[in-house]
């Protein structure tokens, strides 16, 4: 199995297009990529495709729907949005990346 | 169910797959198209545009692998792959694929028929409650019907009762008349009406207690019951089994209605044992069941109810929780002496006495239900059971050295593959899937050769009767054990060579696998061979005894002519006349007369009894000898033509004739044995002699001798057999004998239609030949030593092809190194004989365990032999040479090709 190179790692991920698609609604691929990074102001290096073997855990893990829709530039897209288990794992997804970060900024803060 | 929904979607994915990677494609595509728009608009120059675009996108491969495996069915495309390449790998060597799946499924396919026959005659528990309590007096050995102050086997219906009433052991008894009455009865139509056509209805008598004892509910109505069985000849009611039910009464749901005649006498169906229930007997499925208190009416009609020494039944009980069997044997054999000394009509002379006091009965627990099958087939089974196994375990040789061979011959492809960056994981289980495909396609074809080998086998054992009523489904059990064992070989030596060939010496292999040749290979595949070799003996030598003995058996002399004899047997039962009604001897006349007159026939004649078929045994007495009661004389009633048609020497005096009438002298036909022991010196014709009893109407003067003929089984020595004849003894028959010339389809037809010509109403059945008869009387020798035959046949092809196997694989490897000699100057002669040597060795050293063993095996089957000994000299150098020459044959291939290498090429070829 191929070893992953991504700068974030899978599940910090999720949270992010998790987050991403509960603030915009309906996004297809590029637009969640774009979003991202516009909302970190580009601190964050995504490679931006592997959003889309994500997507793909996501869909079958169930907390995303997908259907085909055309883009403002009337092209096919494919456009994804959050199911109501979806809606759940971003709190759970939240809540544990705020119980990690509380904890690193513990350690940080009494060095 | 999180989980589930999940799966869901995964499955759904299997079956979408091809749209979802194209969705997956053009949304990949879009990305980078609309990234690469954007990087046009912030002023990237537009060659420059789409590498960035890539950039900041990533591999694309890779993302698309992921994503596939982010489906979950990565795993089972690989099995696709492995499966597919397996397939491909066995298709191009087919030889050895054949040979691998043929061994697996003929060993899978023998051992489950062969088990699953000896579980249904031998081993499985009857249907009904409890069957571990009940037990048998004595042991089932013996049907028939006799009469005698004692017998251990059989048992009279008054002394049933008797016991039934004085036991302290049993909970209750029941009995069961011990053979079944063949009757051409009538279905009665729903309105009463009697049908044209008789049916053939196998009638069992049994107690009224005999349902209730087994614990037998009725599916439909009800069972017998002790209220049928109180008076005789006042119940005329039947239990019909689920067959005939189902068959003969076409799942009649009024059956409650419906009525049987059976002889003079109609019958009502009071209910319909449930489907599984076959009685008491393996090996025979009764139509109906009977209450023994209607003996009389049921055809032949046996007059066995009140007479208190007339024996003809199986007794059994269901003993009483915490009686032990010792306590039941010794209270039942208590019981046996007062029982028969109190019958008012018990004949207590010293004599009788004394046999009493000698009698002992033993119980047998008939948890597995009475069987005679077993008392036939139970040796043959268990030594072809031992057969089978030995067959499997070479079949499983078998398969261990081809795969052996053929992951040698692929070590190189292994090492190319790992060099190329195949995990050793990967190829251990490409090897692993490799192996089970042969398994499991080895293992489908052995479950599809059981099952008609299964039938083949029934009708083998039903010796060319009518099927046997076995339920002989194939035994799920075995089935999961040689599947199993087949399974765990193929992977065992399958992925053995998978973990050595990773291991190793990537280097050695890449150079064609032509490095030091590793010994412990080819050690582990020469001890195999050696033993296949070991094993095909031991059943070769078993096939050579019990062939020889099947030819022994047939070729004995038993006494008449058994060529060109065509036997059938009417029902005389069916015409509605009294034993000793004169129309009945008429008719038979007449049918005699008729077919004596059909061309190609050149003698007719009735008989009560032919060969193996059961006999009526009575004392012969003579004035002047001692009585000797326990000589029991077979008694056989014939026509005048039955030595003519058995072609029986006379020895002297004459055999019967039209002078010998109902009202005239009764006269009798003795065999040479009665002659010279049963009378005083000198010449018997013309003395006088009592059959059974000193009553006037039992005497016979000899008016002749004949030579001694076998009347049961050919094995048997030379019987005392009293001929009388049926003008002055009458007698219902069933055998009719003609001796013909030509064609029998032609002769059977005419004889046919010429008893029908007498008598329309006349049941044929069973229309054979004597020859057939008489084989069949051995059908238990003939099925063992085919069966053998053929295994051991099949034992030593495989074992020739193990030797094949090895020694083509021992020649490839040591190409080289023939080269090399040749190059020097080695003869071909000398080549091949190098070759030819190690398998001699190899063979000598099979022969060499082979031999003992084998000695040692037939010693157990020497009751199974018939004029040798197990250790039979013939049939060991026949096996041995057999084994020699075959194995000759499979190494001269290899050897030959040896002697063709051309040094030049073989040198090159590194």
């Amino acid at each position: 199995m191929p070893v992953t190179r991504d700068d974030i790692p899978p599940g910090t991920l999720y949270l992010l297009i998790l987050k991403t698609l509960a603030r915009h609604g309906e996004l297809h691929g590029f637009e969640i990529a774009n979003s991202i990074q516009q909302t970190t102001e580009d601190v964050l290096q995504v490679e931006e495709g592997s959003l889309y073997p994500a997507l793909q855990r996501m869909l079958i893990k169930g907390w995303v729907t997908a259907k085909w829709g055309t883009t403002a530039g009337n092209r096919r897209a494919r456009y994804y949005q959050l199911t109501a288990a979806g809606r759940k794992q971003l709190v759970v997804e939240v809540n544990q990346f705020e119980r990690v970060m509380g904890a690193i900024e513990r350690v940080i803060q009494t060095a | 169910m999180k989980g589930f929904g999940e799966l869901v979607r995964r499955i759904g994915m299997l079956f979408h797959r091809e749209q979802l990677s194209k969705d997956l494609e053009e949304e990949m595509r879009l990305h980078l198209e609309l990234r690469r728009q954007q990087q046009i608009e912030a002023g990237v120059a537009p060659n420059d545009a789409g590498a960035a675009a890539h950039r900041r996108f990533g591999n694309p491969t890779l993302l698309r692998e992921r994503s596939y495996i982010a489906w979950g069915w990565s795993w089972l495309e690989g099995l696709l792959q492995d499966v597919l390449y397996g397939l491909r790998a066995m298709l191009r060597s087919p030889g050895i694929t054949i040979v691998a799946l043929l061994s697996l499924a003929l060993g899978i396919g023998a051992n489950t028929a062969i088990f699953s026959l000896m579980d249904a005659v031998m081993l499985r528990s009857l249907p009904v409650k409890d069957p571990g309590q009940l037990v048998l007096l004595g042991t089932g050995d013996e049907d028939g019907i006799g009469t005698s102050i004692v017998d251990t086997e059989l048992y009279s219906y008054p002394f049933y009762r008797q016991l039934q009433q004085k036991n302290a052991v049993f909970s209750d008894v029941a009995a069961v008349f011990s053979m079944t009455d063949d009757v051409h009865g009538f279905v009665l139509g729903a309105e009463g009406q009697a049908p044209a056509d008789s049916d053939l209805m196998h009638v069992k008598l049994v107690s009224g207690t005999y349902f209730p004892l087994l614990g037998v509910q009725a599916q439909v109505g009800r069972t017998l019951t002790d209220a049928d069985d109180t008076s005789e000849d006042d119940h005329p009611v039947v239990v019909v089994s689920h067959a005939f039910w189902k068959h003969t009464l076409a799942s009649d749901p009024n059956v409650l209605d419906r009525k049987l005649k059976l002889g003079t006498t109609i019958f009502n169906i009071v209910g319909v044992a449930p489907r599984e229930f076959f009685g008491t007997k393996v090996g025979e499925a009764p139509d109906m069941w009977v209450p023994m208190s209607m003996t009389k009416s049921v055809p032949p009609g046996w007059d066995a109810y009140k007479n208190n020494f007339t024996q003809s039944l199986n007794l059994m009980g269901r003993l009483k929780p915490g009686v032990t069997m010792e306590r039941a044997t010794s209270n039942v054999n208590l019981l046996l002496q007062q029982i028969t000394r109190g019958f008012s009509d018990a004949d207590l002379s010293k004599k009788n006495l004394d046999k009493l006091a000698r009698t002992h009965v033993p119980l047998t627990p008939m948890a597995n239900g009475l069987s005679s099958l077993r008392r036939e087939f139970s040796e043959p089974l268990r030594i072809l059971m031992a057969i089978v196994a030995l067959v499997l375990l070479i079949a499983c040789a078998n398969i261990a050295n081809l795969l052996l061979a053929r992951s040698t011959t692929r070590a190189r492809e292994l090492a190319v593959r790992q060099a190329l960056g195949a995990p050793r994981s990967r190829i251990i289980r490409q090897l692993l899937t490799e192996s089970l495909i042969l398994a499991l396609v080895g293992g489908a074809l052995g479950i599809g050769f059981a099952a008609i080998a299964n039938r083949l086998l029934l009708r083998m054992v039903s010796g060319g009767l009518e099927d046997l009523p076995l339920d002989i489904g194939l035994d799920l059990r075995l089935l999961g054990f040689t599947l199993a064992l087949t399974v765990a070989t193929a992977i065992l030596f399958g992925t053995i060579p998978a973990f050595r060939a990773t291991r190793l010496h990537l280097t050695d292999s890449l150079k064609d696998g032509r490095g030091p040749s590793t010994g412990t290979k080819s050690l582990l595949a020469r001890s195999l061979v050696a033993s296949q070799v070991a094993l095909s003996l031991v059943l070769m030598v078993g096939a050579g005894l019990f062939l020889r003995s099947l030819v022994n058996l047939s070729s004995l002399d038993p006494g008449f002519n058994r060529e060109n004899v065509l036997r059938l047997q009417i029902d005389s039962t069916a015409l509605g006349f009294k034993d000793d009604d004169p129309r009945l001897r008429d008719i038979f006349q007449q049918i005699e007369s008729r077919v004596n007159a059909i061309p190609g026939v050149q003698a007719a004649s009735f008989s009560a009894f032919t060969f193996n078929e059961g006999s009526w045994n009575d004392a012969v007495l003579v004035a002047g000898m001692p009585a000797n009661q326990d000589i029991g004389v077979h008694q056989n009633v014939v026509g005048n033509g039955y030595f003519k048609v058995l072609q029986i020497p006379l020895l002297a005096g004459r055999t019967f004739g039209p002078q010998d009438t109902a009202t005239s002298q009764r006269v009798a036909v003795i065999s040479e044995r009665i002659a010279k022991t049963l009378f005083p010196p000198g010449n018997p014709i013309g003395r006088h002699f009592h059959v059974a009893n000193n009553k006037p109407e039992n005497d016979y003067e000899v008016v002749g001798i004949v030579k001694d003929a076998k009347f049961s089984s050919l094995q048997e020595k030379p019987k005392y057999i009293n001929y009388l004849s049926y003008a002055q003894r009458p007698w219902r028959f069933g055998d009719f004998e003609v001796r013909y010339t030509g064609d029998f389809g032609a002769i059977a037809a005419a004889v046919q239609s010429s008893i029908h010509q007498v008598d329309r109403n006349l049941p044929i059945s069973n229309v054979t030949t004597l020859d057939e008869q008489v084989a069949r009387s051995y059908t238990d020798q003939r099925i063992v030593a085919q069966l053998s035959t053929f295994f051991g046949l099949l034992a030593v092809f495989l074992s020739a092809i193990g030797i094949y196997g090895l020694m083509s694989y021992v020649v490839s490897r040591r190409t080289n190194e023939i080269g090399i000699r040749m190059a020097l100057g080695a003869e071909r002669m000398h080549v091949r004989w190098l070759v030819m040597r190690e398998i001699l060795i190899l063979v000598a050293i099979g022969i060499d365990v082979g031999v003992p063993a084998a000695l040692l095996a037939n010693h157990l089957v020497a009751s199974m032999l018939f004029g040798l000994r197990g250790n039979d000299p013939l049939s060991l150098f026949a096996a041995v040479a057999v084994m020699l020459l075959i194995a000759a044959f499979a190494g001269y291939l290899p050897a030959q090709r040896a002697s063709r290498v051309d040094p030049m090429v073989a040198l090159r070829y590194e």
